[in-house]
């Protein structure tokens, strides 16, 4: 390579990473705050070995010591970006280094790892896993002495298989590619022989010794967040690492310079193709919102709906919750789209992420058993066995509100391990052991909205009669109104929506339930007449224009414009299910 | 070198210990966790090794002697060499172990009985949860040592699994459940495990809570309607309930499940079913159907038995009474009889048939010769203490228990003495225990003695689960 692209080459790697980190930093803050909620890396020998005691789980624990910095956006984008970079330059000198066309195509396998990344279930530890591999490939051939290299070469394998776990297979194919430089076939094709055996019989010595099947032993434990996936772009970024080595022996000097820049060209267009494509704008807002409702970012939630009004059950509860935490939701609940009940409470699903923000709600509401199963069951149902700091945290504080000391206790205890959760933990443990926690003001204050004189089983089809419980036993429990009120009305149950306003003691009536009421008394009456006087002249009048409108025959789009953000609207023209 | 010693380095750091906290409850009862004064253990068990629970303590000494032989352990962590360990077992057989610390004002005594006890314990390791599950298992524990191996784990496939049983603690004859995409019950009789797909046509369901024939040909099962709820209020968590369960014996040789209308009532839910000893009798729990959820707390089962004929696998008219629990407002659960066939342990509870959640759940042992029920106060504590399995030779029970922390259940151990009362029980020993049990965040569930290293090749079970394969369960009703 000439001076000049030695400096591309510098050039653009530090670009690669440098976008990287934008993208993970910027367009996908997120997901990197996903990854961290869903592990609970805890400092201490118990936990390095129960991670670090099957195949693969030295790499897997360096991953999730990598991931805990992933409390921080920026923190886990730059590791991401690292790793990426880490896994480029190692595949440039695994390939040797005086290439153009191989540095180019060294994008290729970073680009697959970056893919890797971009899915929500794929685990980081993989892209540790590769980089290990590599480095062990780049060392043993790199070693001079042909004897000690041809020696090292198979003795690697298993314990490269058992700190790396099935991507030792970038190494069993990689070296041999680089050893054929040096060495003729007939000494190659010996070793490669043992190699392979050695790489075949590793994971059937595992299966003996671990309870996994063997496929899952073969194909990576722990390489993608739920067992049954293989990880598919980590595979195939091991498998090109051999193919990009082979490509330089096909490459001739002459037309190095000109394929180096196509491939160049090509990778990046390749990155960004697939980088694009298996980015999920969704999913991150998803995890945007579920973000904000952990940190209890009320407002920010209502001015990234006022921006794209959310239209999923799990975004519309997130909001929902962020308008009731904020008082704002028997005023404004119906201008942004909602979709029924489900909306406010959703049911029960099992898996990882759904269950959250309906724990953040009932956690609110004072339902602290209910909070409580829902961080549990999150917490359980993340497929790859792993605990949740952020569930931890809130299961110890159920569990102190509750009074059940020993059991929060055996919560926080993990929490003192963490790097970021260690502070908090550390006062509440301490705090718990002296009896001063139930002082705690967020405590006192759970303290005083659960329930305390019902007991009953929780059912979701009496929603409202928990709610209303909750709310009669403890009358400064607004969020339990605005909810019992809110649920009425979602439900488009109008007589129970009259029946609970006998509650509400504020004034002026909030508009939206102005508006519900007037439904109701259209039900019953047939004009103004006798109307109570907490019925503003305006909204009569907008109903009386809106029922006129329905008169006309006038449809959902040409109501919407005036109508669109009135409880009448949403009565008519929204969830019909 | 220099490289590999800074990561070495780095790595001790990265695992190195926090600053420590108390590992054991706070307000642990006595000056030592767990609580080993004054029990009684079999000659063959792990040392007992236990924690000062007294903040600030310093240059601690626990001298631990019998037959004129010492072991002095220092530290507030009092960990007992095995070697040393099964000296002081060996000299105090049928004694005492004397117990003297510098942290304690008066010794106490360990006593050992020479009553053998079995094996080991198997048990399911579980999160105490509601309706998802992590990771869990069946696990093996040799009572002689601190040795803990997986026999099946859902690392291996999509499911749980759960209702593991032995009969007798022979580990040759074993059932066991799996429960999710790849549901199957494993049974194994003389060395051989196949996959059974247990629901028939005419029967309820699969087959739920098992209990082997001593003769080893059959095996009663119950089959329940389950459902879950959920507490709101702040005492109890959840609340597991049957909507319909029925009992059912299932001939292994003839590969039929076998009924009766006496057993299989639409008023009445049977479940819990356990044979006496001489197998000639099924005892059973069973409740008056009522409208579930709403009556949930007025759901009581009682004792009940009747007779079963393995020479020709009927089961008898007779359905007699054995304790009617719901007339003084409890429920029973988990009757196991002793192999010995005098008694017949039972938990007590308030209400339903789930009474490893209730924190009212006491054990009680009937006397099956005068027929007269007792409290266990010697092993019961003010939390919850229920599902519990009799060694092989009658002389030890295993019972779980809540005691701890009101959540995870822990194994207990207690002698049975000839007069029928109970030693003070004993919490299953670990290498560190306090650390042991602070750690584990999951339950014991379903103690049961084996009385040797169960042979279970899970290479092979994996397979057969992994497997569509099922052998269909038969059906005949019984004459």
């Amino acid at each position: 390579m000439n001076r000049r692209q030695s400096f591309v080459c510098i050039a653009a790697t530090t670009l690669f990473t440098a976008a990287a980190f934008l993208f993970f930093g910027l367009r996908y803050p997120y997901h990197i705050h996903y990854q961290e909620q869903l592990q609970l890396f805890q400092f201490g020998s118990d936990y390095f070995l129960q991670v670090t005691s099957v195949p693969g789980g030295l790499a897997d624990w360096c991953g999730r010591f990598l991931t805990q910095f992933f409390y921080y956006a920026w923190a886990g984008a730059a590791i991401c970006a690292l790793l990426l970079c880490l896994i480029q330059v190692l595949t440039w000198k695994l390939a040797g280094r005086n290439g153009f066309t191989t540095y180019a195509l060294s994008f290729i396998p970073a680009a697959f790892c970056w893919f890797h990344l971009c899915g929500e279930h794929s685990i980081p530890g993989a892209l540790v896993a590769l980089a290990i591999a590599l480095a062990a490939a780049l060392a043993v051939s790199r070693i001079s002495s042909r004897k000690t290299a041809l020696i090292l070469y198979p003795f690697l394998v298993p314990v490269l298989y058992y700190i790396c776990g099935g991507l030792v297979a970038v190494y069993l194919l990689a070296v041999p590619v680089i050893l054929c430089r040096r060495f003729s076939f007939k000494v190659i094709v010996p070793c490669l022989i043992i190699v392979l055996v050695l790489g075949a019989a590793s994971p059937l010595v595992a299966r003996q010794l671990f309870n996994y099947p063997l496929k899952r032993l073969i194909l990576g434990i722990h390489y993608n967040r739920y067992p049954h996936m293989v990880a598919v772009w980590m595979w195939l970024a091991a498998l090109s690492v051999p193919l990009v080595c082979l490509v330089k022996e096909s490459v001739k000097a002459r037309t190095d310079a000109l394929t180096g820049w196509a491939c160049l060209v090509g990778a990046a267009i390749f990155c960004v193709a697939g980088v694009s494509l298996n980015s999920d704008r969704e999913k991150e807002e998803h995890m945007c919102y579920d973000f904000m409702v952990r940190y209890g970012m009320w407002n920010r939630i209502m001015m990234k709906a006022d921006m794209k009004n959310p239209d999923k059950p799990f975004t519309v509860c997130c909001l929902n919750l962020a308008l009731g935490q904020s008082g704002r939701m028997e005023q404004h609940q119906f201008e942004y789209f909602q979709n029924g009940p489900q909306g406010l409470l959703p049911d029960f699903m099992r898996d990882c992420t759904s269950p959250l923000p309906t724990a953040e709600a009932y956690w609110a509401l004072g339902m602290v058993n209910t909070a409580q199963r829902y961080y549990f069951e999150a917490q359980e149902a993340i497929p790859d066995f792993q605990k949740s700091a952020r569930c931890y945290k809130r299961l110890a504080e159920t569990n102190i509100v509750n009074e059940d000391l020993q059991v929060a206790r055996k919560y926080l205890i993990p929490l003192t391990k963490t790097l970021f959760y260690k502070g908090w933990a550390e006062k509440a443990l301490a705090a718990v052991d002296d009896g001063s926690i139930g002082s705690w003001p967020e405590y006192s204050k759970e303290k005083a909205l659960r329930f305390k004189e019902n007991d009953f089983l929780f059912s979701d089809k009496e929603m409202d009669s928990m709610l209303g419980k909750l709310y009669l036993e403890n009358r400064g429990n607004r969020l339990a109104l605005d909810y019992l009120i809110s649920y009425a009305l979602l439900g488009k149950d109008i007589p129970r929506f009259a029946e609970f306003l006998s509650l509400y003691e504020g004034t002026p009536l909030p508009k939206p339930y102005q508006e519900a009421f007037l439904l109701y008394w259209a039900s019953s009456h047939n004009g103004p007449e006798g109307l109570p006087d907490f019925i503003s002249r305006d909204v009569l009048n907008n109903f009386q224009a809106f029922v006129t409108g329905m008169q006309q025959g006038q449809d959902a789009n040409q109501l919407g414009g005036r109508f669109g953000k009135t409880y009448w609207y949403y009565y008519y023209f929204r969830f019909n299910g | 070198m220099k490289k590999l010693s800074i990561i070495t380095a780095a790595c001790l750091i990265l695992s190195a210990c926090t600053e420590k906290v108390a590992e054991f409850p706070i307000g642990a009862a006595g000056p030592i966790y767990p609580d080993y004064m004054d029990v009684t253990v079999p000659a063959g068990i792990a040392p007992l090794n236990f924690c000062y629970t007294a903040p600030g303590l310093k240059d601690v000494e626990t001298v631990f002697s019998a037959g004129g032989k010492e072991v002095k352990v220092k530290g507030t962590k009092v960990r007992i060499k095995e070697k040393d360990w099964k000296m002081l077992l060996a000299e105090a057989a049928g004694g005492d172990i004397t117990v003297k610390s510098s942290a304690v004002d008066s010794s106490w005594a360990i006593h050992v009985s020479e009553d053998g006890i079995d094996y080991g314990l198997n048990y399911r390791l579980i999160a105490p949860g509601y309706e998802v599950h992590s990771k869990m298992g069946i696990y093996e524990r040799e009572l002689g040592s601190f040795s803990q191996r997986p026999l099946l784990e859902n690392t291996q496939f999509d499911g749980c699994v759960n209702c593991h049983a032995y009969n007798r603690g022979d580990p040759v004859d074993m059932t066991l459940h799996i429960r999710g995409s790849h549901g199957a019950t494993l049974i194994r009789k003389d060395g051989v495990m196949q996959a059974f797909n247990t629901k028939t046509d005419s029967t309820l369901g699969f087959c739920v809570y098992p209990y082997w024939h001593p003769e080893r040909r059959y095996v009663a099962f119950s089959t329940n309607t389950t459902r879950q709820g959920f507490h709101v209020g702040q005492e109890k968590l959840i609340e597991v309930f049957d909507l319909d369960s029925d009992l059912q014996v299932y001939d292994v040789t003839g590969n039929q499940v076998i009924t009766k209308p006496t057993v299989k009532k639409d008023s009445l839910w049977e479940t819990f079913p356990a044979f006496s000893p001489d197998g000639k009798t099924l005892y059973f729990c069973a409740a008056q159907a009522k409208p579930i959820p709403a009556e949930v707390t007025e759901i009581r089962y009682n004792l009940y038995k009747t007779s079963f004929d393995a020479s020709s696998g009927t089961l008898g008219d007779d359905v007699e009474t054995v304790i009617d629990a719901s007339s003084f407002g409890k429920s029973v659960s988990f009757p196991k009889p002793s192999f010995d066939g005098k008694y017949l342990m039972y938990t007590l509870s308030d209400y339903g048939n789930f009474s490893i959640w209730h924190h009212e759940s006491d054990l009680w042992l009937l006397d099956l010769e005068t027929g007269q029920s007792r409290s266990l106060d010697e092993l019961n504590s003010p939390d919850t203490d229920s599902y519990h399995n009799w060694s092989s030779n009658s002389r030890w029970v295993v019972f779980s228990s809540r005691r701890d922390d009101g959540l995870y259940t822990r194994p207990y151990i207690s002698h049975v003495n000839a007069d029928g009362t109970f030693t003070k029980p004993f919490m299953l020993p670990q290498k560190d225990p306090a650390a042991f049990y602070s750690n584990l965040m999951y339950s014991f569930n379903v103690p049961e003695f084996v009385t040797g290293p169960v042979p279970f090749d899970k290479i092979s079970a994996q397979k057969m689960i992994n497997s569509p394969e099922r052998i269909q369960f038969g059906f005949r009703w019984s004459d």
